[in-house]
């Protein structure tokens, strides 16, 4: 049962001794003959092994095929009269233990009960441990195991491998038998009912073969429809040995279908391949090391407490066999928590023919899957994908093939509308996976668990492959971040043509290497188009040279490539082989203009592709003395902007065809040898978007702008005259940082100027978070880390890079100042506009408010008695009533252009109405008698009012309540 | 409030400048009888301004009151209906808009207003049924479907409404279009009209005016007044009282423009190209626009040239400036100026220098 080992390990291994992959050709052919011996012992066994051998000609192929397919079926149907024990031997037995694991469910089951049984119950299990103890000291599993020279051994059916010691030159024949053993062990075992019905079968196969060569042979036209074949099929590899595409994406394919084994095939792979995870994600050495010990010692006591702690509290019931074991109850306890790798979807891209499909086919039937494809061919809806994906994933086949299934998912990128389809199914699956797998980690309780399985079953439990030509398809988006994601590279030619001449030579299609080299070199290494043109010539004239595969237009491809590759090609320019003569060469650039002419007419995107030349052809380095090539490029690219713009207005599509013809032009003026360095062009979208930003910021500033000013002013006057003085303009040198009142006349007249500047041009600063980045921040950085910039950024008008312009930039306590002032004036001007009529109370707590700001605006009273100043200019104010001319007068003299805009505001309204809030309450009578008899009085009021008391009302939510009213209004 | 604003004339008879136009546009609007108008000039020479002077002559004060609207139509164009927004300011009597702003779609836009003008029409003081003024602003900028659409429409609604149309070069409105209108030729303002300006100001503000110091401004402006006015706010605010030889700040853009000629007469190479274009670019994102740009450009190098080379020169700005109009992208085209500039500029080095 030392066969149980999976390939994990071996890939692994692979993974450190890269170079002995390649060895293992040799071996193959050597182990050839055991096979046919072995075909001789046994029934025709599966279809695989047959088309791997090469020899068979494919009409002998076919029918054996066929044949066997229909006597595997029979068997089984025999098989099911059998005792069970039987069958399960029968279905252990061909290909050895190797291929048990790949059984149905039950069948594992029943392993599991077969290797946990003493010795003592199976004779040939004893048998066979004895013989194992005999192997291990010859056949390794890994070479890190042998100190000394080794051969590596695969067997052609089911790619195992075994690494066979060569030190004692005695010991490799035995080895050999052993090995021959441990193929055949199974036979040996079965007892003789077994194997009589196993020599019946034989005989009716043979029996069958005979009938179906002799129907052949009697119908020979039947012959050359089986000939027509397509090669591709024909020779299309069978085994992950034979795969054409990179080794390092087949050894990762592979892997990570391996790490469905958990997952997939229960608990009996699990001694091993939980190891190998356990390993792989550990450091290499230290799962060299954890191998070596886990091999030396007995299997029993392999993992004594592994993760017994996890598993320890969780009740669960066993439903196995009842072996209830310490050790095997862990087992099965982590049977029920399977384990599918990270990542639940592998997506393999590449160009077509590089054998994406048949490496994903080679690879699940190699770990043992049946593949379910699905392509494009078939029904894409969101609604038929659904269900077929989950009857594929959940579901087994109940006849014949008892293989776990694995989804193979071709072209997803193809179809767009309705491949969409797929990709949301697939989606959905991985999200609900993770999802539980939240769940999970964040509650570990059993009953949670047990309720989580339902949600389980909705979820991915099988391998999905996912086949698309291109990566960045928009409908993969979404896809692409939850698969892994491997990409094909082009084989080496040399690769492809040893397999081509390989075909050749079995086809008997005579051929050259430098022919085929051309050929797939022309094709660009794809397969698939490389044998389907051999194939044609091979039909017309069975010759293939290398002029030949030139001018053939068989094969060529006309697939739309990246836009990268265009540009790249556009600045690259091949070297022109030394011995190419004259004629040739001037051919050959025809050519190659052709081929380029065609290149950029099936990409079409015209304007990206001059975007890109523009951005990038001042970096290469052409020999150009005088300039003459470039102004020549610039030429070119002007005169496809023309055509552009002529194409876009008078929407003449059909004048899109000329636009090559620049693009050419540029190529064979700067065209390069040396690869160019190609920079996606950003520059020109970049500017594009910042221009629209700031022309809206500029839009809506000149929306605020009164329209006095705005019309006189459109964007481009704007940045052409206007921002540079202006910028000048608001923040000048010689406003310095200081309190209002210690300015002097003048620049407190600076001041207002600068203010009402402001306010006309609806600018102000306003805080922002400092940008540790940004330029102007630099000057003023303050402590709590925000700054003032004007609130319209037309400074950003002004800023360009490398450039130091020569604005000065304010303080910021003068900007603080200045955003007050111009607040106050806004709110001044507003209400202005709005509350027409202006009473004497109303003006006193303006010129308050105004006196008050310009001391800093900062003392704020409610009950004040002001001071001696304020009190004769409330006088004043008071008497306006009565005298409207003085008080204009009076508050002219000593006020701002703000306050005469005010008091011009109070000579137009009749002051006499009591339009005030509070006047309302004031006794009409008093008003009269203060007229009449108001040079009596006038001394007592001049008295009264030397210190007026003021009642400011606090509450409400008008201006008409909010403000002081002298005391005595309420007295009289 | 800036000089430019405060000293803006408001009426007819305030005008200094383009005194004899005021006069006769004044007469014109005397007689009762106004035809379409078409005002055209450089930046900065004082058209918008004897446009609002010339309607407050027509209405009265009342021309003055002015409201901001953010105003959107639906069109109903084929199959869809578009909207377009746009910002008009209009008062009782006139509407004024800058239909380029709308792009592409200006189109719609100036058929729709010259309708729906004609759909309400004011009734003035005596009974009669009054006209409506609307001023288009950057009539060049119009595409030459809102130009066709226009030259139809002001004939059917001319006794709806008068258009003024206000324009940098006429050059590019329509020979249709211009025929319909009175063509009002606008001269940018010259040195010694610019010179008086600003003493009127520098009176009127009470400044002290160094001999030669506003003749400097007057000379640096470019015959533009608007920019006359400013530098020498500027320079007030800079410093005052003021030095006969005192800086005058130069535009910001200008000063950059200056700085890339002098990189590209240093240095031919496609390495200083690229150089070049990057700054370019940073011109462009700050909303110059291109025309302006390669303007300057020659402006400057043809400073530093010799005086052979100049006609060949400005040959080929020009060549480029007109494809650059032709085309989309500036940046292509300035570009191209600059290699080629760079290119006979390196061959005549070379010639002779050897």
């Amino acid at each position: 049962m030392d066969m149980d080992i999976p390939l994990p390990d071996e890939l692994e291994l692979l993974e450190s001794d890269l170079h002995l992959y390649e060895d293992y050709l040799e071996p193959e052919v050597y182990e050839i003959e055991v096979d046919e011996e072995k075909r001789d012992k046994e029934s025709s066994g599966s279809p695989i092994l047959q088309s791997n051998s090469p020899d068979f000609s494919s009409a002998a192929l076919n029918s054996v095929t066929e044949s066997s397919s229909e006597n595997g079926l029979k068997r089984l149907r025999s098989d099911d009269a059998d005792v069970l024990r039987d069958s399960v031997l029968d279905d252990v037995e061909p290909s050895g233990g190797k291929r048990s694991r790949t059984d149905k469910p039950e069948v594992e089951n029943e392993e599991d009960w077969l290797r946990y049984l003493p010795p003592t119950e199976n004779n040939s299990m004893a048998e066979e441990e004895t013989n194992l103890a005999v192997k291990e000291k010859t056949v390794f599993r890994f070479v890190s195991e042998i100190d000394g020279d080794f051969i590596p051994i695969t067997a052609p059916d089911s790619d195992e491998r075994v690494y066979v010691k060569l030190s004692r030159s005695g010991d490799k024949e035995e080895s050999k038998k052993l090995d021959l053993k441990e193929r055949h062990g199974g036979i040996m075992q079965e007892n003789i009912n077994v194997l009589l019905e196993r020599a019946e079968k034989e005989a009716l196969t043979k029996t069958l073969e005979a009938s179906y060569d002799t129907q052949l042979d009697a119908m020979p036209p039947q012959e050359p429809v089986m000939h027509e074949r397509l090669w591709v099929d024909k020779y299309s590899p069978s085994s992950f040995t034979e795969l054409l595409s990179d080794e390092q994406t087949n050894r990762e394919v592979l892997l990570w279908l391996k790490q469905w084994d958990s997952c997939v095939f229960g608990s009996e792979i699990r001694t091993t391949s939980d190891e190998v995870l356990s390993s792989l994600r550990r450091h290499f050495s230290m799962a060299q090391h954890h191998k070596l010990s886990s091999l030396s010692s007995t299997r029993k006591n392999k993992f004594p407490g592994w993760k017994a702690g996890n598993f320890r509290d969780s009740t669960f019931s066993d439903n196995k066999e009842g072996t209830t074991e310490g050790i095997q109850d862990t087992w099965s306890k982590k049977s029920r928590l399977p384990s599918p790798p990270e990542h639940k979807i592998l997506l393999l891209c590449g160009p077509p023919g590089l054998g994406k499909t048949t490496l994903a086919h080679v690879a699940a039937k190699h770990c043992g899957y049946h593949v379910v494809e699905i392509n494009a061919s078939d029904d894409r809806s969101s609604s038929t994908i659904e269900s077929k994906i989950l009857d594929a994933i959940q579901m087994n086949s109940v006849l014949g093939d008892a293989r776990p299934n694995c989804l193979v998912i071709d072209e997803i990128d193809g179809a767009l509308g309705d491949g969409k389809g797929a990709v949301d199914v697939i989606l959905k699956m991985v999200s609900a996976d993770k999802k539980a797998e939240r769940e999970n980690g964040s509650k570990d309780q059993p009953g949670k668990r047990s309720s989580k399985k339902g949600q389980r079953s909705v979820s991915l439990i099988r391998p999905v492959i996912c086949i698309c030509n291109d990566l960045y398809a928009p409908a993969l988006r979404s896809l692409r971040l939850v698969a892994k994601v491997h990409v094909f590279v082009q084989p080496t030619i040399s690769r492809i043509v040893s397999r081509l001449k390989y075909i050749c030579n079995q086809e008997g299609m005579r051929s050259s290497s430098a022919a085929l080299s051309a050929l797939a070199q022309f094709t660009e290494c794809d397969i698939r188009s490389c044998l389907n043109t051999l194939q044609f010539l091979y039909k017309k004239r069975e010759t293939l040279s290398a002029e030949e595969v030139g001018s053939q237009v068989v094969g060529q491809k006309d697939i739309s490539r990246s836009v990268f590759d265009i540009w790249k090609e556009i600045f690259h320019t091949r070297k022109l082989k030394l011995q190419s003569r004259s004629v040739s060469k001037s051919r050959n650039t025809c050519d190659k203009l052709e081929h380029l002419y065609s290149l950029l007419s099936y990409r079409g995107d015209y304007e990206l592709i001059l975007d890109g030349i523009h951005e990038n052809i001042l970096q290469l380095n052409y020999h150009d003395p005088v300039m003459h090539k470039t102004v020549k490029c610039l030429e070119m690219l002007e005169v496809s902007d023309l055509m552009n713009q002529y194409i876009m207005q008078t929407h003449q599509m059909i004048l899109n065809v000329y636009q090559p013809s620049s693009i050419i032009t540029i190529h064979r003026l700067v065209a390069q040898v040396q690869r160019p360095n190609i920079e996606w062009p950003k520059s020109y979208q970049r500017c594009r978007a910042l221009v629209l930003e700031k022309m809206e910021n500029l839009r809506s500033w000149h929306c605020r702008v009164p329209p006095l000013i705005s019309r006189h002013i459109n964007s481009k006057t704007f940045v052409e005259d206007l921002v540079s003085p202006l910028l000048h303009i608001i923040s000048p040198r010689t406003l310095k940082p200081r309190a209002m009142h210690l300015l002097s006349e003048k620049e407190k007249d600076d001041f207002t100027q600068l203010v009402n500047v402001m306010v006309s041009y609806a600018i102000s600063y306003k805080q922002i978070k400092t940008d540790p980045h940004s330029n102007s921040s630099r000057h003023e950085a303050t402590l709590d880390g925000s700054v003032f910039a004007l609130d319209p950024p037309i400074d950003g008008f002004v800023c360009f890079k490398d450039y130091e312009s020569c604005h000065n930039v304010l303080a910021l306590a003068v900007k603080q100042l200045l955003v007050h002032e111009v607040e106050n004036k806004k709110i001044l001007q507003g209400s202005n506009g709005k509350l027409e009529p202006l009473s004497d109370a109303k003006q006193v707590n303006h010129e308050g408010t105004r006196d008050k700001s310009s001391k800093g605006g900062l003392t704020k009273t409610e009950c004040v008695a002001l001071s001696a100043k304020n009190n004769t200019e409330g006088q004043k104010s008071y008497s306006t009533q009565h005298h409207p001319s003085t008080s204009t007068s009076a508050s002219d003299g000593n006020s701002a252009p703000g306050v005469n805009l005010k008091s011009s505001g109070v000579r137009k309204n009749p002051s006499l109405g009591s339009s005030s809030f509070f006047d309302r309450f004031r006794k009409p009578g008093s008003k009269g008698s203060q007229t009449t008899d108001s040079i009596d009085k006038k001394e007592i009021t001049l008295q009264r009012d030397l210190r007026p008391l003021l009642f400011k009302f606090n509450e409400g939510f008008t201006n008409a309540i909010k403000r002081p009213v002298r005391v005595r209004d309420f007295l009289l | 409030m800036l000089w430019v604003d405060k000293y803006r004339p408001k009426t007819l008879d305030q005008i200094t400048v383009h005194q004899d136009v005021a006069q006769n546009l004044k007469k014109l609007v005397n007689e009762q009888d106004c035809p379409h108008l078409l005002f055209y000039g450089p930046s900065g020479s004082g058209k918008k301004t004897l446009v609002m002077a010339l309607i407050r002559q027509m209405f009265g004060p009342s021309a003055d009151k002015v409201k901001v609207e953010n105003k959107t139509w639906k069109v109903d164009a084929g199959t869809r209906t578009i909207d377009i927004e746009l910002t008009t300011l209009s008062s009782a009597n006139h509407v004024e808009l800058t239909p380029s702003d709308a792009g592409f779609q200006d189109r719609y836009i100036v058929q729709e207003i010259i309708k729906e003008m004609a759909k309400n029409r004011p009734i003035d003081s005596k009974g009669k049924r009054g006209h409506k003024v609307l001023v288009l602003n950057d009539v060049d900028k119009l595409s030459r479907e809102a130009q066709h659409s226009l030259r139809r429409t002001m004939e059917k609604y001319s006794s709806y409404c008068r258009l003024i149309l206000c324009c940098n070069s006429s050059s590019r409105v329509t020979e249709a279009i211009r025929s319909r209108c009175l063509n009002v030729r606008i001269n940018g303002p010259t040195e010694e009209q610019i010179f008086k300006v600003l003493e009127y100001i520098g009176k009127k503000e009470g400044l002290q005016l160094p001999s030669g110091f506003a003749s400097r401004i007057a000379e640096k402006s470019n015959r533009s007044l608007r920019r006359a006015i400013l530098s020498f706010e500027t320079c007030r605010v800079q410093q005052y009282p003021f030095v006969s030889n005192q800086a005058i700040p130069p535009m910001d853009w200008e000063e950059y423009i200056t700085e890339i000629a002098s990189e590209i007469m240093k240095e031919q190479s496609p390495k200083r190209l690229f150089q070049v274009r990057g700054k370019l670019y940073e011109l462009l994102v700050n909303c110059i626009p291109p025309e302006i740009i390669l303007k300057r450009l020659l402006y400057e190098l043809l400073k530093k040239l010799d005086a052979e080379l100049k006609h060949e020169v400005c040959h080929w700005a020009a060549y480029y400036e007109h494809r650059m109009r032709l085309g989309q992208k500036a940046i292509f085209h300035i570009e191209a100026f600059v290699a080629k500039f760079m290119s006979i500029y390196k061959t005549f080095l070379i010639s002779t220098f050897g």
